[in-house]
């Protein structure tokens, strides 16, 4: 186990490092950058220069990412060009309020999803599986902002039952209960998105668990159905599940856009965004990073959670069944 | 299993990257102004206005909420250029000159100056006496240092300030006593009355700032650290989500009534509407024209569709270089005059403006001192007039309908930003119009950070479709038509060149009388709309839509034709919540 570890957490480091590279190229490679933003389109060919140098802009482009990779390394994640805020201001707030935001919808989902799912499995094409199938359809063909308007001219404008976007009231910030409130809306767009694909997936798991010849005999021996799904069924349905849910760990910290946009939450995704557009180097270096950590993250935790869940797994033996 | 999976996770970190990059191209909020190259330029109007809620006596305390598409870069009024940073600037700094409704210099109780600006007989020397009971936030007292100061500042390069353009005919800058300083320029320089209504920076706080340190440190950005001089003081800045400023109570001029403005960050413009017709804010500037008519349906708000200091055109490039084929297909003024002629412009205006917009022939703002009014020429749609002035002017059909000469086709790459939904829709416009007359035109979207950098700095594009915003009331434009000022000096990156143009601009700058500026002015005009280095297009409007229980008197109501006039007079308005 101990060696599975360092293995996995060299061959993470390489892969950050690949991440890193190709990402730094991709954003330098772009068109414009940060100073074209913030020069006035008037000022001489000389300020410009000054403002380049200035910045360390005018560096090639590999200098520029050994500086950075240094910078890193020590924690520094640098500051914004535009005005020389610490990247970390800027960033880690995003983080906090997207994992916020994420984490709730997030197991709210697989609170309603999985049981469902499983429900479903028992009960094939029953009332139940096709209402999952109709919801599916719905969260996967609707496009996000729209559900999320619609949401709000209901909920906020005409009712005006909750609030309509943003994270807290302006006199609550803060306050528990204002957050909860300010949750409901956004979460509800969210979790029918996520809903969507975790009926799905536990549900087909659960059926092509179900077909196997382990449980025509654990029937067969008369073991109650009940014990058959939830002891037989369920744990080994759960091995893929939990590879999509480590997949998608990710996109708790990188957050959702859309959503994000049209229900004004101060999160990672809107950030980005943002970033993108004002060719902010150094914060899109990070948020990139922390991404590409979470995903490393998503996928080592999935590795030993199938551990738990099914103790056939030789976690880093060749040839381990999984 | 193993294997596989080391290589999923580094597919998959990728794709989130790449996803993102593809996502903010087609991502769109602001079609406001805040796109705009930044210039600092002419004209304003005096348009009529639509009755605005007044009446009452006004009555302290209370919050005004206004909402925003973009966060602040930076406060300190050195280094603003974007319309965020200017938002909260209103509220934070004084001026040492105001500009008034009809866009004159003028000293008001809230002004720095004391009075009018002296101006020596050779129009050289601008002596300013500021008030002498002025005061930073942090009780210091506002002097003539601080103002000497700040021109030293910008006017040093190492500083990279923006505004130094302003000053490149500045000689020299001296206190003559506490309260009064002199500046002296080396030629006469008309406009220079309007650099003068800037704001300062205080002396104690930042004189031991390097310059070339000046645009990192921390004034301006940490509301702490930034001593102002304004009616009301930085309270809070949380990046991305909002600022606050509270009536400053040592505040030194006429108090205002508003205790506390809160300046809140929308990520989309919907939202912010939403916001608005839910009366979490009270103020929004730049409503899409597409969203007024609900905005007027609603009781609680009243919306200006005044078009604000701004206009649209088609910038032609004049340089053979920058087409395949090295010919420049509309170098005679009849071909220029013909396209005038093919667009329909008030259709334009009707349809995708929703009407917030006027026809511009000459870029002087229409009522401003300098408007032009009938000496500019101008062009009907007329289809007909245009297909026969294109035949006068030796273009003939080709095979596929396309105009032709001496073996060149007419067609066109038309380029604007991407996610500006205004010129989306304008740019079929032109296309289909153009297409009438047998002129080919290829629109092409591009992302604005990418476009600035490749195509409008260095002047490298056929045509592009994009306005200008005239943030200084000065109707002087050398620096846009001027052949001096082409790439990489100035702003004339469509490479025109009109040596009698440039001598009506040197005239303009160097006479002092207004009303003889205005005749040099009407003269420009008649050579801009003949000449047309550019297809003007319309005046265009970010309409502002406020909540009624924001009052004021008449005099005080926001003026949509001045830069930042939405926050016109904010220091007299009050909030009356019971509506």
């Amino acid at each position: 186990m101990t060696e599975y570890l360092i293995r996995r957490l060299l061959q993470s480091i390489l892969v950050l490092f690949l991440v890193s590279v190709a990402a730094f190229g991709l954003m330098h490679a772009a068109p414009g950058g940060p100073t074209q933003m913030m020069i006035s389109p008037g000022l001489s060919p000389e300020t410009a220069a000054i403002q380049k140098h200035n910045l360390g802009l005018d560096k090639p482009v590999p200098t520029q990412y050994v500086i950075w990779l240094k910078n890193m390394l020590k924690g520094d994640m640098g500051y914004t060009f535009k005005n020389n805020v610490p990247v970390g201001d800027v960033i880690w707030p995003a983080v906090k309020n997207t994992l916020v935001l994420m984490s709730f919808s997030w197991v709210l989902s697989l609170i309603i999803a999985i049981p469902w799912g499983i429900y479903n499995s028992t009960r094939e094409y029953g009332l139940s599986d096709q209402t999952a199938n109709f919801v599916t359809y719905i969260g996967f063909a609707m496009p996000t902002f729209w559900f999320g308007i619609i949401l709000q001219e209901f909920f906020s404008l005409k009712m005006d039952w909750l609030p309509l976007s943003d994270m807290y009231s302006m006199d609550k910030q803060g306050n528990v209960g204002d957050l909860f409130m300010h949750l409901i809306l956004p979460s509800t767009v969210l979790v029918l998105v996520n809903l969507a694909g975790y009926v799905k997936y536990s549900r087909s798991s659960m059926l092509e668990v179900l077909e196997q010849d382990y449980i025509r005999t654990a029937r067969a021996k008369g073991v109650p159905e009940r014990k058959v799904i939830f002891r037989h069924a369920l744990r080994n349905a759960l091995i893929p599940i939990i590879t999509v849910l480590g997949m998608d760990l990710a996109s708790l910290v990188a957050g959702a856009t859309l959503t994000e946009n049209v229900f004004n939450w101060p999160g990672m995704g809107r950030l980005f965004v943002d970033m993108a557009r004002s060719r902010e180097y150094s914060v899109l270096m990070a948020i990139t990073m922390i991404t590409a950590v979470a995903v490393v993250l998503g996928n080592l935790i999935a590795d030993i959670l199938y551990k738990l869940v099914d103790p056939r797994v030789q976690i880093g033996r060749k040839g381990g069944k999984a | 299993m193993a294997s596989k999976k080391k290589w999923l996770s580094l597919l998959v970190s990728l794709s989130v990257v790449s996803a993102l990059f593809v996502g903010c191209g087609d991502s769109k909020t602001a079609d406001a102004p805040k796109d705009e190259l930044k210039k600092e330029e002419p004209a304003k109007s005096e348009g009529d206005k639509k009755e605005e809620p007044a009446a009452g006596t006004p009555k302290d305390g209370g919050t005004l909420t206004f909402g925003s598409t973009s966060d602040i870069v930076s406060v300190n009024p050195i280094y603003v250029q974007d319309t965020a940073s200017g938002d909260a600037e209103q509220f934070l700094f004084a001026k040492i000159f105001d500009i008034d409704r009809s866009g004159k210099v003028a000293v008001e109780p809230w002004s720095l100056a004391a009075e009018p600006m002296k101006i020596s007989e050779n129009g050289l020397e601008y002596t300013v006496k500021l008030k002498d009971n002025a005061k930073w936030s942090d009780g210091q007292p506002i002097t003539a240092d601080d103002a000497v100061f700040t021109i030293e500042t910008v006017r040093n390069p190492k500083a990279g300030a923006p505004g130094i353009t302003g000053f490149d005919k500045v000689s020299k800058v001296e206190k003559v006593d506490d309260h009064t300083f002199k500046v002296t320029l080396k030629e006469v320089y008309a406009p220079f009355q309007y650099v003068l209504a800037m704001e300062i920076i205080p002396k104690h706080v930042l004189k031991d700032v390097k310059p070339e340190e000046m645009q990192k440190y921390v004034y301006g950005t940490d509301p702490a650290k930034t001593v102002t001089s304004g009616p009301w003081k930085w309270t809070e800045w949380k990046q991305k989500e909002y600022l606050t400023f509270e009536a400053n109570p040592d505040y030194w001029g006429p108090k205002p009534h508003i205790q506390k403005v809160v300046y809140k960050i929308y990520a989309d413009q919907n939202t912010e509407v939403q916001a608005l017709i839910k009366g979490d804010i009270d103020l929004a500037n730049g409503v899409p024209v597409t969203q007024l008519e609900v905005l007027k349906s609603k009781d609680n708000l009243s919306v200006d569709p005044t078009p604000g200091p701004q206009y649209e055109y088609i910038g032609l490039n004049h340089k053979a270089d920058n087409f395949k084929d090295k010919y420049v297909p509309w170098s005679s003024p009849k071909t220029r005059q013909a396209m005038a002629y093919a667009l329909n412009r008030q259709g334009m205006i009707d349809n995708v403006l929703k009407g917030i917009g006027s026809v511009m022939d000459a870029p002087f703002l229409p009522g401003s001192w300098a408007d032009p009014k009938e000496a500019a020429t101008h062009y009907d749609y007329n289809p007909e007039k245009a297909k026969q002035l294109l035949a006068e002017d030796g273009w003939k059909p080709g095979k596929d309908g396309i105009l032709e000469k001496d073996g060149h086709r007419f067609s066109f790459e038309l380029q604007y930003n991407a996610g500006n939904s205004r010129r989306e829709g304008v740019a079929t416009v032109i296309q289909q119009n153009l297409a009438d007359v047998g002129i080919e035109v290829k629109p092409k979207a591009l992302d604005f950070s990418a476009w600035v950098d490749q195509n409008l700095n260095p002047g490298k594009f056929e045509a592009v479709l994009i306005g200008w915003s005239l943030n200084n009331p000065d109707p002087d434009q050398e620096s846009i038509f001027g052949s001096k000022f082409t790439p990489p000096t100035g702003q004339n990156n469509v490479w025109y060149n009109n040596p009698e143009l440039d001598k009506l601009w040197q005239q303009g700058t160097s006479t002092v009388d207004q009303a003889k500026r205005a005749e040099i002015y009407k003269e420009a005009a008649k050579i801009l709309s003949t000449d047309l280095p550019y297809i003007f297009m319309y005046q265009y409007g970010a309409p502002t839509a406020m909540s009624k229980k924001i009052k004021f008197a008449e005099e005080d109501k926001p003026e949509a034709t001045l830069a930042y006039g939405y926050f016109f007079h904010a220091i007299n308005w009050w909030i009356d919540d019971a509506k």
